[in-house]
């Protein structure tokens, strides 16, 4: 940032931090759509939206990640462009990620002055560390935000709020550097706390007021509504209200948060068509994830579980899978209680699991396609243990027929196919299973194109007009309304409420109560 | 964190300390002692089964003398293990750096005698392959463990090429070349060198942004290049700062053997990695100090040492260290095994 040197403007009307219609598109997608919002000084302004409503391409784009296409960016009444991350902390800007970005086998201290100390600072004198006055500034930092923490203290021994303390002791370190009041981007902060460990953070936000502004941007309405003094939300990658507090009740935030309601239509036929639920939890629980959650699904049914982060419905998911344990309840898989339960059996019984970090547990990007595609029941491609290069062929051609895979090329290596396409192999990997009794997807259309999404909708039900027994963890409420004949709605390990759609009509509204 | 509500829903302003809550001392923790206490009660044992020579002064000096070379090593070892990397070259670079040096200085050959600037040009051929190392690794994006184990007989080759097909090269009598075995306050000089790098070593870790910046790097490379940490510089610095010791130490093994050699270094490569693991250095990066690796290159010494003198056959001894090192690595990986899922 070339005007960094500038003094900056103090008037007391010159907002923090001002955007003028910025815009931002990916392909076709516009991600953020002429977004106009001001963030005033001692102001705590709340950001909302649903996933994908544009959020997190807004955060990036006001820490110097992603430019925009178009529109203004004013900080302290100044026009600024991010070209890097550091544009954004030289203009007073320090964000506290969802993720956790210290650096655990340090102590406090250095991870206040990080930036500093990677530069050239006082804190460093020619590379040598000055821990007397690092430690001591560390502490006027701590006590600003009206924390004691030892800052010799190393990072790994705090709790998770004093970590994020730590992290917005950071984020106000940034300021220092040129002295006008700091603003703080807090991103989803209280969402790996505790409840009373988010109460903590809570009143220290409200307290940074008094030295900066801070951006919070949450999911939680209720935590939301009490710390903010203004809440902005979004839709679709457009700035749909911004009310003051105490205009709106939580009730109107999620109307407008979520657009008009969906409700979900009453479905067809039966309740089960199976005597045997193909997968059926009783009470299965794992201390500090979920627990006394049980339902069952029989074939050709399709389950979908929603809730907030934090809810531990991927946990569940996992459990079922058999790649977390449990240890409460029991499970039965085809009517009989399992034992010893793992990834491998629960493969051998039919199970098959879709995960949601599809480059880095769904596929092996390195790989072809077609190697990919039979990696799970690799025999049908094999004789004894050589594997045959024309039957897999042959298998992925099929497949990539019927799944539309672009481009048309089983040969080349899985990480270069786009996200869609990957998703339809990871897909058809499990599809492909004569034995498929259960298919459990978590997020399965994250990051998907409309008509990618389309494709894996369709060999969901697909798969479920077969007989499969469906477990879904839809990306959006309107996911779950459309594709389930059940659904379960979870908050903080507990199964809250469960609608059968066969004989309700739930709105995402109701859900989105119980969630929250 | 104290509770600052004072029931009124309000939150009161905490009153800023004065003085920050400094804790007297360094914190002492027991669990940091586990090597310590494994080098006392393996001293304990071996005097218990040698009471007349194990615990003499003369076996100490030995012990001490023996464990300079792994020492010096350890010390850029360490650092390099502590940013998650490896550096294997340290025979290749000891038998070439002190292949240089038994060339330029005083000896039988006469090939050159330069004085002191052999060492400086010894200790500069280790600072290039460590630079070597390091700049493959970090820009090439080779990992260091086939970089290092390249540089390893890239440097074997130079100090061949170096030896070339003539007589060996002695260095003469006296002089320089019985420097490490004279005693200094009753302690060879090796070990005093040794002592010099561990401590100047321990003060890098500690004081320096190359040390902490290696802590940094070996807890998570992503976050330290978010943090703004010119995360390859400081690997490359790591890796020529572990050249240099590996120099140093192949100098000083060439004046104990008072002859140029291509194989001086044999066998330090496994004892100074066996003595950073046990010492409770994290090969993952991140997590061990120098002052850690000293203890296991102590222990490791001892250990050898105290096997000859119990009269353990020569044939088995490589045996017990490998079996050392294992249970080393499995008694300190224990508590996290969990979170161990894949193991490279």
């Amino acid at each position: 940032m070339s005007n960094a040197s500038l003094a900056p403007r103090t008037g007391v009307d010159t907002p923090a931090l001002k955007l003028t219609n910025v815009s931002k598109s990916f392909g076709s997608t516009h991600a953020v759509k002429n977004v106009s919002l001001e963030v005033p000084r001692h102001e705590v302004v709340g950001l909302i939206g649903e996933n994908g409503a544009g959020k997190s391409t807004l955060l990036k784009i006001l820490t110097g990640l992603y430019q925009p296409d178009s529109g203004i960016i004013e900080t302290d009444g100044r026009p600024v462009k991010f070209r890097k991350p550091q544009d954004a902390v030289a203009a007073g800007i320090g964000v506290v990620h969802q993720e956790q970005s210290l650096l655990s086998n340090l102590s406090v201290a250095e991870n206040i002055a990080m930036n500093a100390l990677s530069s050239k600072d006082a804190a460093t004198r020619y590379g040598f560390y000055r821990w007397k006055q690092l430690n001591q500034e560390a502490a006027a930092i701590l006590a600003r935000v009206g924390s004691t923490i030892d800052p010799r203290t190393k990072v790994s021994d705090l709790s998770f709020v004093d970590r994020q303390m730590v992290e917005i002791a950071r984020a106000l370190r940034v300021d220092e550097a040129i002295h006008a009041a700091p603003l703080v981007i807090l991103d989803e902060p209280t969402s790996v706390l505790e409840r009373n460990e988010a109460a903590i953070l809570e009143r220290e936000i409200r307290a940074l007021r008094d030295i900066g502004s801070v951006l919070f941007v949450s999911h939680r309405l209720d935590e939301v509504l009490r710390i903010c003094d203004r809440v902005v939300v979004m839709r679709h990658g457009e700035v749909v209200a911004d009310v003051r507090r105490g205009e709106v009740t939580e009730e109107e935030l999620f109307r407008l948060m979520i657009g008009q309601e969906s409700r979900a239509r009453v479905r067809k036929g039966g309740s089960a068509t199976g005597a045997v639920a193909a997968v059926e939890a009783k009470g299965l629980g794992r201390k500090g994830h979920f627990q006394d959650v049980s339902f069952a699904v029989s074939p050709g049914r399709s389950l979908a579980i929603v809730g907030a982060m934090g809810s531990g419905r991927e946990s569940v998911c996992r459990a079922l899978f058999g790649t977390e344990p449990f240890d409460s309840g029991t499970l039965e898989v085809a009517g009989s209680t399992v034992q010893g339960w793992s990834m491998r059996r629960a493969v051998r019984q039919g199970l098959a699991y879709i995960p949601s970090e599809r480059k880095v547990e769904g596929m092996v990007g390195g790989l072809s396609a077609a190697e990919n595609l039979t990696l799970v029941h690799p025999r049908e491609a094999a004789r004894g243990p050589i594997l045959r290069r024309k039957a897999r062929l042959k298998a992925a051609e099929e497949w990539f027929e019927r799944l539309d895979v672009r481009p048309r090329d089983p040969k080349l290596p899985l990480g270069r196919f786009s996200g869609g396409n990957q998703q339809k192999v990871v897909m058809a990997k499990w599809l492909r299973a004569e034995e498929l009794s259960v298919l459990i997807l978590d997020h399965p259309l994250r990051g998907l194109d409309p008509g990618a999404s389309q494709t894996v909708n369709d060999q969901i039900r697909a798969a479920q007009e077969d007989g499969a027994a469906v477990i879904l963890l839809p990306d959006t409420l309107e996911e779950a309304l459309e594709m389930a004949d059940e659904i379960l709605v979870m908050r903080d390990g507990e199964i809250t409420a469960r609608f059968d759609l066969a004989v309700e009509s739930p709105t995402s509204l109701d859900l989105l109560e119980k969630m929250v | 964190m104290t509770d600052k509500d004072t029931g009124t829903g309000l939150l009161e302003q905490a009153p800023a300390p004065s003085q920050p809550p400094l804790r007297a001392g360094r914190r002492f923790e027991f669990k940091n002692l586990g090597e310590v206490l494994a080098l006392v009660g393996l001293i304990a044992v071996f005097t218990a089964l040698n009471p007349a020579t194990f615990l003499t002064p003369e076996n100490l000096r030995t012990i001490l003398d023996h464990a300079s070379l792994p020492l010096i090593i350890g010390v850029g070892a360490t650092l390099v293990i502590l940013t998650g990397s490896i550096d294997l070259s340290v025979e290749g670079v000891m038998g070439a750096a002190g292949m240089t040096f038994v060339l330029m200085t005083a000896n039988s050959r006469g090939s050159a005698d330069l004085g002191p600037w052999a060492i400086v040009a010894a200790l500069a051929v280790g600072v290039g392959l460590g630079m070597l190392s390091g700049l493959v690794h970090t820009r090439l994006k080779v990992p260091s463990f086939i970089v290092t184990l390249g540089v390893w007989f890239v440097g074997l080759g130079i100090a061949t090429v170096l030896f070339g097909d003539q007589s060996i090269p002695f260095l003469p009598d006296g002089g320089i070349k019985a420097w490490p075995s004279t005693l200094t306050f009753g302690v060879p000089n090796a070990f005093l060198l040794a002592a010099a790098f561990v401590l100047a070593g321990m003060f890098v870790a500690r004081f320096t942004r190359l040390g902490r910046f290696a802590y940094a790097i070996g807890d998570s490379e992503e976050i330290s290049k978010g943090n703004g940490i010119p995360v390859l510089r400081y690997k490359l610095y790591v890796f020529v700062v572990a050249g240099f010791c590996s120099a140093a130490a192949g100098v000083l093994a060439a004046l104990e053997l008072g002859a140029g050699s291509a194989t001086v270094g044999v066998g330090t490569l496994f004892l100074t990695i066996a003595a950073v693991v046990i010492g409770g250095t994290s090969l993952g990066g991140g997590k061990g100090g120098i002052l850690r690796t000293a203890v296991g290159v102590l222990m490791l010494t001892a250990l050898n040492n105290g096997l000859i003198l119990s009269g353990v056959s020569p044939n088995i001894q490589s045996a017990v260290s490998g079996t050392v090192l294992i249970a080393a690595v499995l008694v300190a990986t224990w508590p996290h095994r969990s979170r161990l899922r894949i193991v490279k």
